[in-house]
């Protein structure tokens, strides 16, 4: 065949070759084969040529996207959040530094993503699934980068931060961190701060969160959130492959805006002095829990807020995961706030409000003269007085310094006669109501709790289940008259006693307590009073019966066989207390919680302290020692002054 | 027809020889490479700007492959391929030499060992091999045309070409082991082997990739590193795929495609400045190109490709010799090959195999190389035009 042409070239050089090397180099059978291989690289050129149309002019819109994903980073920089202070500038919540572990989703997708976070999980002490589910949530945001874990340890830092390569798609990003100078100090009124929850995400976001920020959780944290935590900053930079800026320019910026501070009413002496004598009071009588508050009767600001046990609010910085569950896990409960959240019978404390009730429905005046024999019987039942104490013929002062039963389970019987609950009117609870009980005080906490009041249509509420009798729903003299002591159902928070007997020692306003003083700016101006403007209301005792009231809360104090004068008994004349021990009866049939709650000086109240001691016996015994302290750390006196308790009502 | 003049060597006098040099010259076939090469110049400068290596890096390196090439292409115009081919056997040796020189010197090297290290530089043996295995094997072929159509020549020549693309393969170099296979596959073809042995051959391969890739891994034996595989394969993924060649591959092309129609321009190339696109001056330097000028730069660089192409088809149909026509064949259906296969990576429809793109790609022995390919086929050219008629 390939002697069919001709050849094109005849032998030149080299011609001692065979013959067969200079066979023509263009046979027709060549150029076929030369014309194939031509046709095939030119198809093949073709092939790029529509594939190269189908990418940047069919899809060029999405590619371009893409690579605007890949090449901006939106980074939002929180700002610090704002400091929280006492009244006396004692710093409780400041800020400082730590690394997050962040992922971004854009770059970590399908196998790859699995890798890495396999890669990473064990490290992190999370699972595998777990991470997934964190990356993917941050999925529709792919600029933003996913929290995987706060504030890791300094060792796994060290380990990441040598290894970015290991782990495309993850970095460590500077995070600011909660820090509490005082320790454990007023961990309660402080609260902690935590990620956003599931369930709050959807509100938040609405607020302009982004949801993986860190928010106040609890107290006043939670409470002041929104002046606390500032403005975070939103910046647009370019990035490349490894996440590194280029360049110096922010495509667009917006800085951070640091959190403002929020001065508290609290005061540091006192809340150190309460908190110290709840955790001694727990330890002297083996309590498992132990509240207090303090206010000044005058504005209603809380000067100290205790509860026991208590809890250290590092522990949510560190967020070790079994030091966090022991503290949710714990049976005695030391993240409740009992201060508004825990619910007591009030005991004795309440005959002040029974006298008060008493005195306004005309059933006695101050000196309306009673027996008040060791027990009466009432009902074909018989009411005992404590240690069956028998005090003759007393008057109403007298009665609330030795703490009479017999004497109020008369009044109590008094008020039931007076009370109908066709017109529903009840002369008892509605002075509790009155007094602010039953219902909640209106601090600036989150979690109070409005305890309760009892009345006949409560008890029908209460005990509403088929399985009790029409009796049981119905309200007996019984209830009124244990009522009347403070027994039976009632409930309320030393919170809401300490806000109680403000009023009687402020000569009758009820203020609404608050715990936040002032917002200040960074540079400490103050930008808004917290504590002004808040809801008032009279009581509207009368300032004779007031009066009598108050002279009983003084006798009880500091005369002769009141309840706590071995407490009070000695103080000196200007910072002389009154006040009402307490000792109720949980109902359990289990050792009583002792109460106290009074004020001080008598003449010019400045101080107010309500305290319980779950099961801490009478109320002269656990609680009033430690009211006594609190004040003398608060008006500045001895705390030596304080005598050692007699038992008694 | 006429006999031949003779050739350029007996000629005397320096004005001749420019004469014939200048009008033998293949201008549109120089006009191309040195367009692409120029080209390549500054894409690389560009891309690697940002480079650790300092802005100028890569650029002046690249600068002085392409001087360095020029003198080399124009050499390489004058080499008399009949000659050459005869010591076919030689030729062969010392490309097999090389070869082992970097298996012993390049063990030092981690990862793939190709290189040899010269100084400031490094040689690598295996780009140099794409050339010489064309020559040798046309020689061989030429020596051996009697027994053309015969089962044994078409084995005789593959063995001859897969001794270097095995040893090349093992270094492990998929990509120019390919191109090995690419320029034996155009000779054979050319030399005129049946459409018979095509298919015999096209059934194995079939097999082979079939086993190498499915059969044998299934069965236990690896014979492809996990990310070899992951690399020939990603490209038939789903459009997100995010293993690293997944992502090498996505990377490239949200480059080529986010260019558009007429490219963001070389200040504006974010996937490449950033460093967004894997091997940006070397494997995947289309799709820089592809992101800065987009379709209308890419489908320019692609017609210049088919202008070389073209003229290397039409140098092989008026080459003097077999030998110059399968050498002449052999380099086009080298540079197409990598062409095809190196673009087609960056834009999805070939797997990730490693092969750099003719005249673009930075590198020293493959510029070198190319522009010795090139020199070769204008010598082919001018050595057809040195004759009348």
């Amino acid at each position: 065949m390939s002697t069919t042409f001709p050849p094109r070239r005849g032998p030149g050089r080299g011609s001692n070759r065979p013959a067969g090397g200079w066979a023509p180099a263009l046979t027709p059978r060549t150029a076929v084969r030369i014309a194939i291989l031509g046709g095939i690289a030119m198809g093949l050129l073709g092939v790029l040529l529509i594939r190269l149309w189908f990418l940047q002019v069919i899809n060029a819109e999405q590619y371009a996207e893409r690579a605007d994903g890949n090449r901006l980073r939106t980074v939002i920089t929180q700002p610090p959040r704002g400091n929280i202070l006492t009244r006396d500038g004692v710093p409780l919540v400041t800020n400082t530094t730590g690394e997050n572990l962040v992922a971004r989703p854009r770059e970590l997708t399908g196998e790859r993503r699995r890798q890495v976070l396999a890669k990473l999980a064990p490290k992190i002490g999370q699972t595998l699934p777990a991470l997934m589910k964190k990356v993917e949530a941050g999925d529709n945001q792919p600029l933003q980068s996913v929290v995987l874990a706060r504030n890791i340890d300094p060792g796994l830092y060290r380990y990441l931060a040598e290894r970015r390569r290991d782990f495309p798609g993850i970095s460590l990003e500077e995070t600011f961190l909660r820090s509490y100078p005082q320790g454990q100090l007023a961990a309660h009124v402080l609260g902690s701060t935590g990620p956003i929850t599931a369930e709050q995400i959807k509100d938040l976001r609405r607020r302009g969160y982004a949801g993986d920020e860190t928010i106040g959780v609890d107290g006043v944290e939670q409470q002041y959130e929104s002046v606390l935590r500032g403005t975070p900053g939103r910046s647009v930079v370019e990035v490349d492959a490894a996440g590194e800026p280029q360049g110096r320019e922010y495509i667009s910026s917006r800085s951070a805006v640091p959190g403002r501070d929020v001065r508290l009413s609290i005061d540091s002496k006192t809340q150190v002095a309460l908190e110290q004598a709840l955790a001694e009071a727990a330890r002297v009588t083996g309590a498992v829990g132990a509240a207090g508050v303090a206010l000044d009767p005058k504005t209603g600001e809380v000067l100290a807020l205790g509860s026991y046990p208590t809890f250290s609010p590092q522990t949510f910085v560190t967020r070790k995961d079994k030091a966090v569950s022991a503290l949710f896990n714990d049976p005695d409960r030391p993240l409740n706030d009992r201060a508004i959240a825990g619910v007591y019978p009030a005991g004795s404390t309440f005959k002040a409000i029974t006298a008060a009730a008493a005195l306004r429905s005309g059933i006695i005046t101050p000196t309306t003269p009673l027996e008040s024999p060791s027990s009466i019987v009432l009902y074909k039942q018989r009411f005992q007085n404590f240690e069956e104490n028998s005090h003759g013929v007393i008057d109403l002062p007298y009665a609330l310094r030795v703490s009479s039963d017999t004497y109020f389970y008369q009044v109590a019987d008094d008020l039931y006669k007076a009370q109908s609950e066709k017109n529903d009117v009840y002369p008892l609870q509605a002075e509790a109501r009155r007094f602010g009980l039953g219902d909640e005080t209106g601090i600036d906490l989150p979690g109070e709790v409005p305890a309760n009041v009892p009345d006949p249509p409560w008890k029908k509420r209460a005990y509403a289940d088929p399985q009790y009798t029409d009796f049981q729903r119905s309200w007996l003299a019984g209830d009124t008259i244990q009522l009347g002591v403070g027994q039976g159902f009632l409930q309320v928070t030393p919170l809401q006693m300490a806000v109680a007997y403000g009023a009687i020692a402020n000569g009758g306003t009820l203020y609404t307590p608050t715990v936040g003083m002032e917002v200040r700016d960074p540079n400490g101006r103050v930008v808004q009073e917290l504590s002004k403007g808040r809801p008032t209301r009279p009581l509207g005792v009368s300032p004779a019966d007031l009066e009598a009231i108050k002279q009983g809360l003084y006798d009880a104090a500091n005369a002769e066989l009141g309840t706590s004068t071995s407490v009070f008994g000695a103080l000196p004349d200007e910072v002389k207390v009154a006040g009402k021990t307490g000792t109720a009866e949980p109902g359990d049939g289990g050792e009583d919680h002792s109460w106290f709650v009074g004020y001080a000086p008598f003449d010019d109240p400045s101080i107010v302290v309500s305290i319980v001691i779950e099961r801490g016996g009478t109320g002269a015994n656990a609680a009033a020692p430690a009211v006594c302290s609190t004040m003398a750390a608060n008006l500045d006196f001895d705390p030596d002054l304080c005598g050692d308790p007699v038992a008694s009502r | 027809m006429t006999t031949t003049m003779a050739p350029s060597r007996q000629r005397s006098g320096a004005a001749d020889r420019i004469r014939s040099a200048v009008v033998g010259l293949d201008w549109l076939l120089l006009l191309g490479v040195s367009a692409i090469s120029l080209y390549s110049i500054f894409v690389v400068g560009r891309a690697t700007e940002n480079d650790a290596a300092g802005p100028r890096f890569y650029l002046d390196r690249q600068i002085i492959f392409v001087v360095v090439g020029a003198v080399l292409m124009v050499l390489a115009t004058r080499l008399n391929l009949e000659r050459l081919a005869r010591w076919s056997w030689g030729l062969w040796g010392s490309l097999l030499g090389g070869l082992a020189v970097v298996f012993l010197v390049g063990t030092a090297i981690k990862g793939s060992n190709r290189w040899i290290d010269i100084g400031p530089f490094n040689l690598q043996p295996s780009e140099m091999g794409k050339v010489a295995i064309a020559i040798v094997l046309a020689g061989i072929a030429v020596d051996r045309l009697e027994d053309v159509g015969t089962a044994r020549f078409t084995l005789f020549l593959t063995a001859v070409a897969a001794v270097p693309a095995v040893v090349v393969f093992l270094q492990p170099d998929l990509g120019t082991s390919l191109v090995y296979g690419a320029v034996l596959a155009a000779i054979l073809f050319l030399v005129g082997v049946p459409w018979s042995h095509f298919a015999v051959a096209g059934s194995i391969m079939a097999i082979m990739v079939l086993a190498v890739l499915w059969v044998l891994p299934n069965a236990g034996v690896k014979v492809l590193q996990d990310y070899q595989v992951e690399r020939l394969t990603a490209f038939i993924g789903a459009e997100r795929d995010t293993s690293d060649a997944g992502y090498q591959l996505d990377q490239s092309k949200t480059a080529i495609g986010s260019g558009g129609a007429v490219g963001k321009g070389a200040d504006g190339a974010t996937q490449s400045s950033g460093n967004f696109i894997p091997e940006h001056h070397t494997d995947f330097i289309f799709a820089v190109s592809g992101e800065m000028f987009g379709f209308v730069g890419g489908a320019l660089l692609i017609l210049l490709y088919a202008l070389v192409l073209w003229r290397g088809l039409r140098t092989m149909a008026r080459a003097s010799s077999q030998v110059d026509m399968l050498v002449a064949g052999a380099i086009v259906a080298m540079i197409g090959f990598q062409v095809f296969v190196n673009i087609g990576m960056t834009v999805g429809i070939m797997p990730i195999t490693g092969i750099p793109l003719p005249l673009m790609s930075y590198g020293g022995s493959h510029t070198l190389t190319t522009l010795i390919a090139i020199g070769l086929l204008l010598g082919i050219h001018q050595r057809r035009s040195a004759i009348p008629g």
